[in-house]
This record gives C-alpha cells, structure tokens and sequence, in this order.
C-alpha cells in the first residue's frame, strides 16, 4: 500500500534514480570531473564559473614537509579530500594561531567547532586523505586547502555553525528540484543531512522555503536559534539556478546535484557537484522527483540556453 | 540492444532448464547423485549345531525403507541359494557334500531409512489368498482364550473399524504388558501382565489375528549407534506387522512404535513362524556384527559412473571428470553465485547496507570453512581490535597503510592466541583457514571505524548488523547439501543465475528499506495536503 503512495507521489527510489538516470545519463568518462573537485575546479575556471579558491594542493606525502610555511599566511582555510564525498574528511580552520616561542613560530589552529589542532594532528589527517581514507573508492587521494567562505548575513538567523548550501538539482540542464541544508548543533555545524542538519526545500519558483526536515520529520523552527524556516527567501534566486544549470553545460552530466554557497560579497559560487546526489531532498520538499523528471525528458529541448531553461524550470515546478 | 534484452534473458533462465529436463527425460540421469544415508557393514557368522550337509538361515532382503548391496558369501565348498519364497524375506540355504562344521560368512551393506506411514480406517471383509496364512489363529490354551476374549470386551467395541481395533490393542500391549526376558509364553503373559519382547509380539500377534486382520511376527536386529557397541552380538529382536489400508504396516509393541520403523532396526524376516526353527540356538551358533560405514553423504563416485554410461555430451564436459582436489574446490566455488544473489536481492530489493559489495559473502565462505562458531567470534575479535586501534594508534599518526597492517598483524596476533587457547579442542587445527578472508575483514575495518567517527554508532551497527545477517543468510543456504550438490551436478545453472542477476540488475522498484524511510514523507504530504483544502 505504501508502495503505491510512493508511486502516486513520484518519489525516485534508489534502484529507479540508478537504473532510470543515472546510468542514462551520466557518461561514466565524465565522473572524475566531478568527483575530483581538482578537476573540477579547473573545469569552473575555463568556464567561468566561480568556485571557492585553492590555496594549495597536495597530491603525495612530500608536500607536507613544509606545510608549515606554505599556510602560514593564510588567516584560515579549509582542507578536503578531492574525491571525497558526503563532507566527510573536511575540516574547517577558522582560526590559524601563531605564537612565538624561542624565535620560533609555531602554528595552532581553532576549527569551526572551537577545537585546537596541532600542526601535526592536522598533517596527519592530511596524510590519512592522500592514503584514501575519505574517497569515493578508496584508492589514494589528493589533499586540497581550500578557501573557506563565509556565512552571508542571511543566514546568521537560520543556521548554526557552519555555512549553509544550496542543493540543486539538474535534469539534461533544467533545475528540477532544491533545498538548503542549514547546520545544526547536532550535525556539529555541517551541511550534512544524515549528520542532523536542517533540509528546507526551496520552491523552484522563487527561492522560498516550503517545507523544512531533520532527519525524516517536519521542523517549523530551527533547534538552536529557535528562528521559524518558513520565511527563508533566497537571494540571487535565479543566479543560483542559473550557475547550476550552467554545470550541466559544463560536465555534461544528465543528472546531478549542485553544491552552491552563497557568500556575503562574490554572490553564489560553485561549492561541489555530485553525480549520484542524494534522494532526501524529496523528502525536505515533501515532493517526489519522477514527475519533474518525465516531464523534462519529454519536454526539455536540449538546445536551449542556461538562462532559458531556468525560466522554463521556474515557470513549471 | 536494448530489445535484446528479455530474449536474452529469457534464454538464459530457460535454456538451463531445457537441459535439465534433456538430462532427466532423454538421458535418464538423476539430477542430484544418490544421497547414501547411514550405511552398515553387516556380517553374518554362522554354524549349525549337529551333523548337517545343508542349513537355511534369514539374510537381509532390499525392500521398503531396506537396500541391500555387495552381498558376498564363500561359495567354496558349499552349494548356496536364496529361496524367496515370500516376496519379502530371503532364506539362504547352505548345502555341501560333508557336514558342514566350520562357520558361514555371508556380508553384505545395508542401507536402511526409516519408514512411517499414515494409517487411515480400513473395513477390508475379504483379503487375497497369498494373505490368508496370516489370519490363521495359532493354538492356545482354552483358558488363555477366556482370558483373550475378556480382554477383548474389556479393550475394544464391536463396531470399530480395523484400524482403531488394532490401535487399541497396541496400546495395550505396549502399556500394560510389562517387560520381562523371563517370560516365555501367552499363558504367562496373561497371567502376570509380563513378557518377553517375543512373547509380547506373539500376544499382539494373536489378537490382531482374532479380530481377522493379517498379522505376522518380524524378526529384526537392532543397528548400533555408536561404534563399540557393534563388537558386542547383536542379538535378534521381535515385532509385528499388520496388513492394513492394502500394505504391511510395521508395529512394534516393544519399543513404541506405531506405523513406523526407525532406521536403527534392520528386518530379518517377515515372518517368525517360518524361520522359528532355522534360527533357534538349538540348531544354530551365530554371531551378527553390524558397523556404520558412512554417515551421510553424496555418492559421487556412483554418480560419476552413471555420467560416463550416458553416453552423451555430459560424459565429456561434466566436472565430474575432473581430479577430486578441483571438484571440492569447484564445490564451493559454485556456491558463490548463489550468495551473489542472496546478496542481490538484500542489497537492491530489501535495501540492507552492507561493509564492500562481496565482502558478506566471503565472510559466509569464512564461515563455511572454519565454523559459524569460530567465523563469528573472529568477525567480532576484529571488529574490535579495529575500534580499539583507533583509540590507541590515533595518538601516535601513523600513515593509513601502515596503520592497517598494523590491524593485519594483530589479527594473526589473535589469531595464534587463538589456536593456543583451544588447543584442547584441536578446534583450528584441523580446518585449514582461508586467508582471503581474513584480509577482506581487516580491510573493512578502518573504514568501520572512519564510519564509526562520522556517521555515528548508531549507523555503523546496522551496517554490521546488515553485513553479518547476509552472510549468515548466505552461510545457511550453504549449508544445504542438496543445492551445492544440484550446482555441482548441473554447472549449467549459472547461465540461469545470470539470468536472474539480469532480472535483479533491471529492477527499478522501490527498496523495502525505503518504505521506511520515506515513509513520513508520505505522512506529512498528507497532512500538508489535508491543512490546505
């Protein structure tokens, strides 16, 4: 009976999203491009798309020995894994700590929950990402430290911790569906749904808040500003749809999802893309995806622009 | 390619089955090789007492629930033939020119199954001639007939049928007729409410006959349960059969034991009368030994006769013509693709998360080669000795790779601590480990504890948990003779799994786990739904 409520809504299942999509419309070869944000990183840059500046990239064990000077003018960063997935291995330094000591600098840093790192903990979690630790498939990884964004006004009311995205996702071009993933204190500040944080659909339409879930159940509030998510109103509604649209265009990927932050002073920029994306933002819509996507696999034109097909999705769902 | 697919698929489930059918139909083969259950070794010694030049004495006869094979008996000196008078006894008479005075040997093996039947109501008037021996009343004692016959009214009404009269008087006899060697005959029997197994056989035997059922005393031995008790004699022991529902049906008063014979006792002879005097210890010394050859197990050696006489495409390319090493090792290998689509269906259909892809399989094969015992105990050692790893080794920042060896050391570690502690038991000794495993696990486990720090407890446990079951579900199919024998027979199967696989690969449906998760989703769209109308 369930079964059939499932199908009257449209919600994709995993076996559907795989069999249907994914592997229809997603060519194999260009995986890598998303799944190494290296890649895809240089692939933003020839496009024009702006994503959060790489400081330094390491790709083996000997780039770390002098870690130390090459991060020492930076004010905070944050390091991640290439291929890695889910935000795991991803730490967040808010805080780089100099002191002297013997003519000496020596170097601590606060992370974004207030915890200190030491120099070496941080170059062993770096070295536990160039093993593979945090890949999509385990085999050796490339370290990148990254830019860290931060948090636009907007969002000091909605979130806690960490800095919000914006999920969207992109059939043969056309946003289909979005939500913003709002840290909590229990997803210990990230933007993860299975860790905790908020999920609030946004209506494609306008870039409002429709509905908003931890974990499965409905939330009016958030848990730690006590602020009501129903009167979330995007900014920059149609650059975000647009810069995601414009993915496509870039990895030529039928079906992914868009990782976009917004900052306070460049706009929305490129966080990540995945190519298997999550199916929960169904359930932070409280809408089923099958719909959205039949209707764009039998009415998306395939030579339209970015800008047009954001049009058509904003006029549609 | 894409309209290829059904065809192809349904060539692949079908052609298998094509040929199986070819396999049984045409060629006459079975599918499985015969299953040989507990299998005896019985010796027969025998001499007879007196100056004789011929004897007879009962030997065992194949028949329901009894199969008689490599029956081998001296010929030398003596003329030997088997009179089968009855359809279902054998008595072999021995005959030589001089008196015989030196023992007989006669050995055969014996396979015996237990038989039960269910025995409805049965109001036969008339039976055939060949039965009418068995409803001849034997001789008593006028008042032994008293006593019969008020036991009778005492026990049974008039107007039951022949099953429930012969149901009454088994109980009775089997309840109130207490055991006793010493006592020989009915008249005893009636008297004191005792008797020997013969006579109680004898009792049971005359009153079936009075109320005009077809009776008979079988004689039997009884087959040892463990292996010292076969050097002690066998001695011959005593039971009944009644003709009911148009077939002997096996009574035995002694032991308990009602339209059903258990596979401990193997039948002489059908019927006593006609042996009474050849077994009797006043002509006859004989010593019965019987021995447990083989406990249950697939006759391939038969099976791979019968191949070679088919005579057919099957004689050439069947596995059974490989060396005994590959085919063992064949053995098990077969049975991976079954668990690839226990772990299919879990996986895609149900939706239980899982450590790696196959990695519950082999754990099942791990299993399956020590034991679920030692199999699970070291699954849980390592899972440990992973989780604890992280707490220590995380002080010291080691590289990954190293760091995992380190978990690989520890496990042989453990490993040979193992082996020392149950040495007693020589439990490891014997069973070789495989060592794929081992490294399959521990690779799993820093990726166990990296889950374990980011997705919390909660989560990790139930992809243990989900690990655990579909290999225990895998090691229990294993665990099925028949299906591994069936795979091993009939390779071709695996284009039927292929098939399957297919039919898996192509479902789209929903997960059962999804049904969970998606399940407020459901529930909240109808309650938004219902606040806005």
């Amino acid at each position: 009976m369930i079964f059939s409520q499932l199908k009257n809504l449209g919600v994709l299942g995993i076996n559907n999203r795989v069999g249907r999509y994914i592997l229809r419309h997603n060519a194999r070869s260009s995986y890598p491009l998303v799944d190494n944000k290296v890649y895809t990183a240089q692939r933003a840059k020839a496009w024009g798309i702006a994503m959060p500046e790489n400081y330094l990239i390491i790709e083996n064990y000997g780039s770390l020995k002098h870690f130390e000077t090459k991060i020492v003018n930076y004010d905070s960063f944050v390091i991640k894994p290439a291929n890695g997935s889910q935000g795991n291995g991803i730490i967040v330094i808010k805080e780089v700590i100099r002191e002297e000591k013997d003519g000496r600098i020596r170097l601590s840093f606060r992370r974004s929950n207030d915890k200190i790192m030491e120099l070496d903990e941080l170059k062993h979690h770096i070295s536990g990402i160039l093993s593979g630790l945090y890949s999509l498939a385990g085999q050796s990884d490339t370290a990148i430290i990254q830019q860290k964004i931060d948090k636009h006004p907007i969002f000091d009311k909605y979130s806690y911790g960490g800095i919000p995205d914006i999920r969207v996702i992109v059939f043969m071009g056309y946003p289909v569906m979005s939500m913003v993933r709002l840290p909590t204190k229990s997803s210990d500040g990230r933007a993860n749904l299975h860790q905790g944080a908020i999920g609030a659909g946004l209506n494609l339409s306008n870039g409002h808040t429709n509905n908003a879930v931890i974990r499965n159940q409905v939330v009016d509030f958030h848990p730690d500003t006590n602020h009501t998510l129903s009167d979330l109103q995007m900014p920059f509604w149609r650059e975000i749809l647009e810069l995601a649209a414009r993915c496509y265009d870039m990895v030529g990927l039928g079906y992914l999802g868009a990782d976009i932050v917004l900052t306070p002073d460049q706009g929305p920029i490129l966080l990540e893309l995945n190519a298997r994306p999550g199916l929960g933002i169904q359930i932070a819509n409280l809408a089923g995806l099958v719909p959205r996507l039949e209707k764009i696999r039998l009415e998306g034109e395939s030579n339209l622009l970015a800008r047009q097909r954001v049009e058509y999705s904003m006029k549609n769902f | 390619m894409k309209k290829y697919v059904p065809y192809i698929t349904g060539f692949l489930l079908l052609f298998p089955l094509l040929i199986l059918i070819y396999k049984s139909q045409v060629l006459k083969m079975s599918l499985v090789p015969q299953m040989v259950d507990d299998v005896w070794d019985f010796h027969l010694s025998i001499r007879p007492k007196g100056v004789v030049n011929s004897f007879s004495f009962p030997v065992p006869k194949s028949g329901q629930g009894v199969r008689v094979s490599d029956e081998r008996f001296k010929k030398q000196n003596y003329t030997v033939f088997s009179d089968s008078n009855t359809a279902d006894s054998i008595v072999m008479t021995w005959t030589s020119k001089t008196p015989i005075i030196r023992r007989v040997q006669y050995s055969a093996r014996v396979d015996v199954k237990p038989i039960k039947y269910k025995v409805t109501k049965d109001t036969t008037d008339s039976y055939p001639k060949g039965l009418l021996q068995y409803l001849k009343i034997p001789k008593i004692l006028p008042e032994d007939e008293e006593a019969v016959s008020l036991l009778e009214n005492a026990i049974l009404e008039k107007t039951e049928s022949k099953t429930s009269a012969i149901r009454k008087i088994y109980y009775y006899i089997e309840e109130e007729v207490q055991r006793n060697t010493a006592i020989k005959t009915i008249h005893e029997t009636l008297v004191t409410g005792k008797g020997s197994p013969l006579v109680k056989a004898k009792l049971f035997n005359l009153m079936a006959r009075r109320q005009k059922v077809p009776a008979r005393v079988v004689v039997m031995v009884r087959l040892p349960e463990v292996k010292d008790e076969a050097k002690a004699k066998i001695r011959f022991t005593f039971a009944n059969e009644v003709f009911l529902n148009n077939r002997w049906i096996p009574i035995d008063t002694n032991r308990g034991h009602f339209a059903e014979r258990p596979d401990s006792f193997l039948v002489l002879h059908h019927n006593y009368e006609e042996i009474e005097k050849m077994i009797s210890r006043k002509n006859v010394t004989y010593k019965i030994i019987a021995e447990r050859v083989r406990v249950n197990k697939f006759n391939r050696k038969e099976y791979r006769k019968e191949v070679a006489k088919s005579d057919s495409i099957f004689a050439k390319v069947s596995l059974y013509k490989l060396p005994l090493p590959l085919q063992a090792m064949f053995t098990t290998i077969l049975l991976i693709p079954l668990g690839a689509i226990v772990l299919s269906l879990a996986r895609n259909v149900i939706g239980i998360p899982t450590f790696g892809i196959f990695s519950p399989i082999l754990l099942a094969l791990f299993f399956k080669e020590t034991s679920l015992g030692f199999g699970t105990i070291f699954f849980f050692i390592v899972v440990l000795i992973g989780i604890g790893q992280r707490y220590v080794l995380d002080k010291f920042y080691l590289l990954a790779v190293p760091r995992m060896s380190i978990i690989l050391t520890l496990v042989i570690v453990f490993m040979i601590g193992y082996s020392f502690w149950s040495v007693d038991v020589s439990f490891i000794s014997q069973k070789h480990l495989s060592f794929f495993p081992i490294v399959i696990v521990t690779t799993n486990i820093e990726r166990l504890s990296i889950m374990i720090a980011e997705e919390g407890v909660f989560s990790t446990l139930k992809t243990l948990i989900g690990t655990l079951f579909i290999s225990l579900l895998t090691y229990a199919m294993f665990f099925i003779h028949t299906l591994e024998m069936f795979m091993f027979t009939n390779p071709e199967l695996l284009l039927t799994i292929i098939g399957i696989l297919i039919l898996l690969g192509k479902y789209k449906g929903y997960r059962l786990s999804e049904f969970i998760r998606f399940r407020d989703l459901v529930k909240q769209r109808q309650l938004k739904d219902e606040k806005r109308s």
